[in-house]
């Protein structure tokens, strides 16, 4: 199986079509303004799917089987209080006339009403997503009845159909989160294909040689060791002990990537980076996050605005090294080097440290393949998101000279220099 | 952020993200987030107060395959779809006027060569000049990001920067 930039950008516009439509249905059911968030290509180990839904909140899903030209499960998961927040307004909706079984507002368990009321809703959103994949593919695509699922882990949702991945498999995974304005209400849908019937459209869909399936699995082992490595400097050098929280290999399109970046003032270090592959790596705190470092960093009181010349010295630093261990990450699996810049800090609002990076990569591409890492501490305030965005076509190449036997091999080591904050 | 169903006179802002353009003819407020390099692009007719904003992120559309496909994503090309849709709606051309705000560059990358946020800010006047089109304000170019709102039916830009809740952080174009 073999995929190209082409074949997932025409699964990202299906993604993005699905999302619309889903959501102009909702908004015509409900009577409420509907919002699409961030849309998604993920690639994603079972384990880390399963992790996702073991956050303890109870889920209600609705799935539907596909068949035609896409075999798979397409699941719409809400959280259960989402869930009925839904089905009130539904049946607020339907007018008074409508047979409402007692107060549908905080009920403990779905009955009868409530249950197909909600399997109704998710049945609406299923095919909306499917609809819009339909018509990008123009092709035909065959939905099953809908089924009701609900529990607190993946099992239910996942457990019994055979195209989940297992723990160590990567899956592809289309993620869309849609939002209705001005209540709390969102949902999540994920869409597990058949392996052979997305070989097949990717074959169809692929219009340049490509990248084998294999190899992306390898690189993102990669990109696994260049979390680690940001982790453990962080901890190193501040002290903190920190642990990665989320990777997550993404296929998304450029304007996506701001939008998904926190509307507050952030603390940032970015870099450019060359090589083989070239681009841009970004690492983003929160305000607290960044003195909480600075505090950690610098051993004399700090009485400044801001963070001031030293506090600003101490972030690059950091950053500086963090760097330094990621790219090495990928340079010892690739068997190459890549050199970064100097740290640029930022102190600004989140998204516009981000743009000026996909402003440069959107001369030549539309979309980008992004490594999302949050890597967080116990207790303490240490959140930091690190943003890697290769350019397109050195990626490409880089994961074709990539041997998928090393990575097992290679060892990745930073080099911890004395931190500089006079 | 697309926004589906949205009801006339809503409170809420429309967001124009990146690479979108909106025209309303309302007082809806139109709003972009978190502007780094990009520009954003207010066209208004102060007469019939017919208006649009667009976030461009890239100078030139007319080489590149996808602007007919993507006008918003480029400035020349964004200004002649915003132009073009006010006055589909009854704005009078030759009565527009234009504000922008954006461009700045946050970061001296070598690969960034002028910067990035400059050539937005010379497609975009160069575009407008060569339409006949006045530029009646601008907050453009720096090192930080800035978030715009715009009300077409008064012509008001606010800008903010991220020190944006004091004074000094918010200025109105």
């Amino acid at each position: 199986m073999k995929l190209d930039v082409n074949a997932l950008g025409t699964f990202y516009r299906m993604a993005r079509e699905g999302a619309g439509i889903a959501a102009g249905r909702l908004t015509h059911m409900m009577g409420v303004e509907t919002q699409v968030g961030v849309t998604k290509l993920n690639f994603m180990r079972g384990r880390e799917i399963r992790r996702d839904f073991e956050d303890s909140t109870e889920k209600v899903g609705v799935r539907v089987k596909l068949t035609g030209a896409i075999e798979g499960y397409s699941v719409v998961v809400f959280e259960r209080e989402s869930a009925f927040r839904v089905v009130e307004t539904l049946l607020a909706e339907a007018g008074p006339d409508a047979e409402i079984d007692g107060d549908v507002g905080e009920p403990d368990e779905f009955d009868e009403m409530t249950e197909s009321a909600a399997t109704e809703v998710g049945h609406i959103i299923n095919s909306g997503f499917i609809d819009g994949w339909a018509d990008v593919l123009e092709a035909v695509i065959d939905v099953s009845t809908p089924e009701f699922v609900e529990g607190v882990s993946a099992e239910p949702f996942f457990g019994d159909i055979d195209e989940a991945p297992g723990d160590d498999d990567l899956a592809l995974l289309f993620q869309s989160r849609i939002e209705t304005v001005g209540t709390e209400v969102g949902f999540n849908h994920y869409l597990f294909p058949k392996r052979e019937s997305m070989s097949k459209l990717l074959e169809r869909l692929r219009t340049s040689e490509g990248i084998e399936y294999d190899k992306l699995d390898g690189f993102d082992r990669m990109a696994e060791r260049g979390a680690e490595e940001v982790a453990e400097t962080a901890t190193t050098l501040t002290g903190i002990d920190t642990s990665v929280e989320i990777r997550r290999l993404n296929f998304v399109s450029l304007e996506a990537i701001p939008e998904q970046v926190a509307e507050e003032k952030l603390v940032g270090v970015a870099f450019e980076f060359d090589g083989m592959p070239s681009g841009y790596l970004l690492f983003l705190f929160d305000e607290e996050s960044a003195h909480e470092i600075v505090d950690a960093m610098v051993p004399m009181e700090v009485d400044e605005d801001g963070f001031g010349e030293m506090g600003t010295s101490a972030i690059k630093e950091l950053g500086n090294i963090m760097a330094s261990g990621f790219l090495d990450g990928w340079a010892n699996v690739l068997d190459t080097t890549i050199d970064h810049s100097t740290p640029e800090f930022i102190h600004d609002m989140g998204a516009a440290a981000v743009d000026p990076v996909i402003i440069q990569l959107g001369e030549n591409q539309d979309f980008a393949f992004v490594f999302d890492t949050v890597v967080v501490a116990d207790g303490r305030e240490f959140d930091c998101e690190v943003y890697a965005i290769p350019d397109e076509s050195d990626l490409e190449r880089a994961l074709n000279n990539l041997d998928v036997d090393r990575i097992e091999d290679a060892k990745t080591t930073a080099e911890f220099q004395e931190v500089d904050t006079t | 952020m697309k926004t589906y169903g949205t009801e006339p006179g809503a409170p809420t802002p429309v967001q124009v993200g990146i690479s979108e353009l909106v025209v309303s003819d309302g007082d809806d407020t139109l709003k972009s987030y978190g502007l780094g390099s990009c520009l954003a692009i207010a066209l208004y007719d102060p007469q019939s107060g017919i208006g649009g904003l667009a976030h461009v992120m890239l100078p030139d559309g007319d080489a590149a395959d996808n602007s007919d496909r993507k006008p918003g994503k480029y400035a020349d090309t964004a200004i002649r779809a915003l132009l073009r849709r006010m006055v589909e709606q009854g704005a009078n051309y030759t009565a527009v006027e234009a504000k922008i705000a954006g461009g700045s560059d946050m970061f001296e990358f070598e690969s960034f060569g002028d910067g990035v946020g400059q050539r937005n800010i010379a497609a975009a006047k160069e575009e407008l000049e060569k339409l006949g089109v006045p530029l009646e304000a601008e907050d453009v170019g720096g090192e930080h990001g800035r978030t715009v709102e715009f009300t077409p039916g008064t012509g008001s830009l606010v800008v903010k920067t991220s020190d944006g809740d004091d004074e000094n952080g918010v200025t109105e174009l």
